[in-house]
């Protein structure tokens, strides 16, 4: 009775502390952190590699000229102030004055501006500084950007782990960037973190650093990344307390589990800009699903609700679009092609297709981009089998494999999970453009998908500065782009961060553990 | 010489009496009768539990015995039990293939290599013993991850590793019999070394060679089991080893989607292994220890 | 050995030309995919232009110089991340193999003392489970029976990297800590094979002449059975250990996977995930060495017991 009280008061005083935005404690100084991560990166230089892999230790090793904060609004980071000017095709970043490199060398406008040229030529998204025609160093502390054309998407572009800040005496040495000793060991970063020791596969451990640019931060002294790649290992982990930290978990079943775990937090928090989305792609080109009738068919056969309920158990939310719904150009009032079987039988009869003495009309291959799709791709074959659709199940046994078939263009349907990485300039765009359509190349239109009025709306809304003018664009893009069909949105892929009580401040804004982690600290 | 040819020739024991040492150890036929009855389970079973292993049924997850489901669903709602009846099938089937080409590889080799002897033995042998101190599972795993997961290319993967000790086994035999009275007997008489190796001696054989492959059956379902852990099979079919491989992720909340095909495995190898000791007995008195 | 070495390195080479795409390809995706023009320079770094023999031999002299090539995935020279693994791997598998023979060869002594009774039912019962179960679904069990239920044990790893000052033995106690469920799940699957073999053959020494002599000169019933059954029976046992030995690496590949034991099992695991050949085949060869010097071992610890041998 009175243990009851005193927890429900307790509960109702952060409660009105929370809501009245009052922290509890002051942030503690020093402490180690034990955080998981599901995958060895394959190196730790963001700067010409993309991925939460490398992202999390990435942000913490390297600076960007900017942050965001939790409602989308750019914060200083490294750039303690900017003015853009000329119509959006001037950006002048004004640098911190004193920082410097983990190797105390100070941090100077002509390192932003070999990052920024190292990151153009090497890094796999092309559209981020596509349009950077140049960048000025009119003095030490100030870079200045020049574009051909606005770019809306730069300032996400310079946030998180997407511009590091990488010092051009150390990786200027002419060696290729991509295959460079020092992405590994040795790093010479700018961020709040230097590394220790990173041993793939096993664990990265990072060191506070003395010297970083914002003073008292950060709070933590060590942080401490185990690389565990089994989900239910790292749940007994989280369990019982060998982890304190798990970002980017995305395994239903464990977050239901660790939700009813009283000495953790589990968050769906600050994935926004990240912005997963699980898909279902079809080969516009070629074979049946050529046909936009049987696109559709298929879209009303897949049970969108039966994929949120039963297989990621209500954690991961509806996503009727290409764009993430958590984004602020989300349109949900789309085709959102519920679950009609009737429909989608009388679509592929109306087409032609009529059932063969077995009950099926024609076969498809149905491909996924990683194992935690394979329910996806079990689910697709049993709910096809319900309108005629005989379909084969084909298994990668690696990534690369799959890559190459579906960028060569060689499948009928793949399901995939592709992010919006901020802006959809970065992330949307590369899907649908007639001009990505690039044989070999993985995340670009392998759906061979062109219809030149999207492709004009696309170009409009990449150069459009007014907030307004653009969502008004974007949305309709998502209405066409639902008509044609050329990839079946279905949910957002369920990432939540889980945390244990003693955590304090853990990354919550836009980019989750791909920003830096300056602010967290351990409470006692 | 002829003292040898009584105590040596019948090598061959009567089927009879084989069949009389067979079914008196009761772990022997104990293991036949579990085997008979998977095989049953897995070829007739579905007859009588039509339900499909791929159809989603009920909600995921639905524990064992709960709403009717006696061994549970899965993380799509697919029912257990079925799975394992319709697994039962491509496991065992898995399994004897595996075996079968095995056999076919081990006793190729180790009958030319015993027969022939020089160089040939030689060559042979230095193959084998390279085959021997393979990591057979890890050579499995490239030639699957490289050539595909297909239920061919792991039955070939697992038949192409598994072969050394059915070549030595053999080739002991070899040599051991063919300096025995009939066989120079029968080469004497003409006939050619196809003859003799296939008709003559292989017979004569036999006995070590099918304990072994009963063996091998068993080795060859962990075998396929431990591929699919790893993510190495077929999503097309159902077998015991893809069932607890795409189930792993959820061991925490669902065990039992693991402990059952791993109980079905568990108790086919364990039947099998004791068949393979009634064999044993059965077939060589002698290599008991074996 | 050097010969097997060579088939192994030959075979290697085979396979990766026999497997549908080639290394360019797999960098390629790696990185995010390349065109035709950017695929021909990166066949030409590799030296996928050349003949084939060509190729071969620069692969043979290669492997030679101990250079297994480079992981385009983790961006480290072959050998280096197999060395930075190799560790891991031989604790795993060596104490595994000592475990399973000291608890194989002791229950094998145990129920050949009573040969039909209970106990040795018993044994042979509770060996042939560790036989029949797999590998994987056992560790599977235990760590969810002693980490998550009763958690005596740490789910993964093979040592406390929090764990910073401390003297020798805090670290090793750590790492046993760490090895404790691995190496039972390891070793369980030999059980049976060790203590079935020795139970024979102790049974066929204690039938022997010189044993019962020895019980006839009055000598104690412990001391027939370790002085001179044990003893003699000892050498099947560990003839088949030395033979056993691929199939232990293999078994630590699915232990390892299991609890994230940080050795090249998992590395294996890892490699094939991200089509890492390089890697997979440097691994193939390494562990082919491993066992190769296993098989040496155990033919020295052979002569040991009984100098008669001939190596």
């Amino acid at each position: 009775m009175n243990k009851h009280f005193l927890k429900t008061l307790l509960l109702t005083a952060t409660l009105i502390f929370t809501s009245l935005g009052v922290s509890f404690a002051e942030p503690k100084k020093g402490g180690t952190l034990i955080a998981a991560v599901g995958n060895s990166p394959r190196h730790l230089n963001p700067a010409v590699q993309s991925g939460i892999v490398t992202g999390f230790p990435g942000a913490q090793l390297f600076a960007t000229p900017i942050r965001y904060d939790n409602n989308w609004e750019p914060q200083p980071y490294l750039a303690e102030s900017w003015e853009i000017s000329d119509g959006g095709k001037t950006v002048r970043l004004n640098l911190v004055k004193d920082a410097v490199f983990h190797d105390g060398v100070p941090i100077k406008s002509s390192d932003v501006k070999f990052s920024l040229e190292t990151i153009k030529k090497n890094h796999p998204f092309k559209t981020m500084f596509a349009p950077v025609v140049s960048v000025e160093t009119p003095d030490e502390h100030t870079a200045i950007l020049k574009l051909s054309s606005p770019h809306p998407a730069l300032m996400l572009a310079m946030s998180s782990q997407l511009m590091a800040i990488i010092p051009e005496h150390v990786y200027g040495d002419g060696q290729d960037p991509k295959t460079h000793p020092q992405n590994s060991e040795n790093v010479v970063g700018s961020g709040p973190f230097k590394l220790v020791e990173f041993k793939s596969g096993e664990h990265i451990i990072l060191e506070r650093f003395d010297d970083f640019f914002i003073d008292g931060r950060p709070y933590l002294d060590k942080m401490v990344l185990k690389i565990i790649k089994d989900p239910a290992t790292r749940t007994i982990g989280l369990e019982n307390g060998e982890i304190d930290f798990y970002a980017f978990e995305n395994v239903a079943r464990n977050i239901v589990r660790l939700k009813k775990n009283d000495n953790l937090t589990v968050t769906p928090d600050g994935y926004a800009a990240i912005g997963p989305i699980d898909w279902l792609a079809f080969n516009t080109k070629t074979g049946k699903t050529a046909d936009v009738n049987v696109r559709r068919a298929i879209a009303y056969a897949i049970d969108r609700n039966f994929i949120l309920k039963a297989i990621m158990l209500g954690v991961a939310d509806e996503a009727r679009t290409g764009i993430h719904p958590g984004s602020p150009f989300y349109e949900p009032n789309v085709e959102p092609y519920n679950l009609d079987i009737d429909k989608a039988n009388k679509i592929l009869d109306d087409a032609g297709y009529k059932k063969g003495s077995d009950g099926m009309r024609f076969g498809l291959t149905v491909d996924f981009g990683w194992p935690g799709l394979k329910p996806n791709a079990e689910y697709t074959k049993a709910a096809l089998k319900k309108i005629g659709i005989d379909v084969t199940v084909r298994a990668s046994a690696d990534f690369p494999t799959w890559a190459k078939t579906v960028s060569n263009h060689n499948f009928d349907l793949t399901w995939d999970t592709v992010f919006n990485w901020g802006d959809p300039v970065i992330g949307v765009h590369r899907t649908y453009q007639t001009s990505n359509i690039k044989k070999g190349v993985i995340w670009s239109n392998t759906q061979q998908y062109s219809n030149p009025k999207v492709d004009a709306i696309m170009e409009k809304a990449g150069v459009e500065n007014d907030m307004d003018k653009r969502k008004a664009l974007y949305s309709e893009l998502q209405k066409m782009l639902a008509n044609d069909l050329p990839v079946y949105w279905t949910n957002t892929l369920p990432y939540h961060t889980i945390y244990s009580k003693k955590v304090g401040n853990p990354p919550m804004g836009i980019w989750a553990t791909s920003s830096p982690m300056d602010m967290t600290y351990i409470k006692d | 010489m002829l003292e040898n040819e009584e105590i040596e020739e019948p090598t061959i024991k009567p089927v009879k009496e084989i069949f009389q040492t067979f079914f008196k150890s009761y772990s022997a036929v104990t293991g036949l009768i579990i085997l008979i009855g998977i095989a049953v389970m897995g070829f007739i079973g579905p007859l009588f539990y039509p339900t499909d292993p791929f159809d989603m049924v009920w909600m995921p997850f639905s524990p064992p015995g709960a709403d009717g489901f006696l061994l549970g669903t899965d993380y799509l709602g697919r029912d257990i039990l079925s799975q394992i009846i319709n697994g039962a099938r491509v496991s065992i089937a898995i399994g004897f293939s595996a075996a079968l080409v095995s056999c076919f590889i081990g006793v190729g080799i180790g009958s030319f290599a015993g027969f022939y002897g020089g160089w040939v033995e030689e060559t042979l042998m230095r193959i084998t013993e390279f085959f021997q101190v393979l990591p057979t599972l890890l050579f499995a795993m490239v030639i699957v991850a490289l050539f595909g997961s297909s239920v061919l290319s792991i039955t070939l993967a697992i038949g192409a590793v598994s072969w050394a000790s059915v070549a030595r086994i053999t080739r002991s035999e070899f040599l051991r019999i063919k300096e025995l009275d009939f066989v120079l007997a029968s080469r004497s008489s003409g006939s050619n070394n196809m003859a003799l190796i296939f008709r003559v001696i292989l017979p004569n054989a036999a006995a070590p060679i099918i304990v072994q492959s009963a063996l091998l059956v068993g080795a060859a379902i962990t075998f396929e089991a431990g591929l699919a852990f790893l993510g190495l099979s077929d999503p097309n079919v159902i077998s015991w080893g893809q069932v607890i491989g795409s189930n792993r992720v959820y061991i925490l909340d669902a065990t039992y989607t693991v402990t059952f095909p791993g109980v079905a495995i568990f108790i086919t190898v364990l039947a099998i292994s004791l068949v393979g000791d009634g064999l044993n007995d059965a077939l060589n008195p002698k290599l008991r220890s074996r | 050995m050097l010969l097997v070495l060579l088939v192994v390195v030959v075979l290697n080479f085979l396979m990766l030309h026999l497997a549908p795409g080639d290394i360019a390809d797999t960098i390629a995706q790696t990185m995010g995919g390349a065109d035709e023009q950017d695929m021909a320079e990166l066949r030409k770094q590799y030296g996928l232009d050349q003949p084939f023999f060509i190729q071969l031999f620069n692969y043979v002299v290669r492997v030679a110089l101990l250079d297994f090539g480079h992981s385009h995935f983790y961006n480290l020279p072959v050998f280096d991340l197999i060395m930075e693994r190799f560790p891991a791997t031989l604790l795993l598998v060596f104490s595994a193999q000592i475990l399973s023979l000291f608890v194989g060869i002791l229950l094998g002594v145990y129920a050949a003392q009573n040969p039909n009774g209970l106990s040795s039912l018993f044994v042979n019962m509770f060996s042939l489970f560790g036989y029949a179960a797999p590998v994987f679904w056992t560790g599977i069990l235990l760590l969810i029976a002693f980490s998550l239920h009763i958690p005596i044990f740490p789910v993964s790893g093979m040592r406390d990297i929090t764990i910073e000052s401390g003297n020798f033995f805090v670290h090793f106690f750590d790492v046993l800590r760490h090895l404790f469920l691995p190496m039972i799940t390891l070793a369980s699957i030999f059980f049976a094979y060790y203590s079935r073999l020795c139970r024979a053959s102790m049974l066929e020494v204690l039938g022997a002449d010189f044993v019962r002599t020895a019980k006839a000169k009055g000598l104690s019933k412990k001391d027939v059975l370790l002085k001179h059954a044990l003893k003699n029976s000892l050498s099947p046992v560990i003839t088949f250990a030395g033979l056993s030995f691929s199939a232990v690496v293999s078994g630590a590949i699915l232990v390892e996977t299991v609890y994230s034991w940080p050795g090249l099992g998992t590395l294996a695991f890892n490699s094939i995930i991200s089509r890492d050949t390089p890697v997979l085949l440097g691994i193939l060869i390494f562990s082919t060495l491993m066992v190769t010097v296993g098989n040496l071992l155990t033919d020295l610890t052979l002569k040991a017991l009984d100098p008669r041998i001939k190596i």
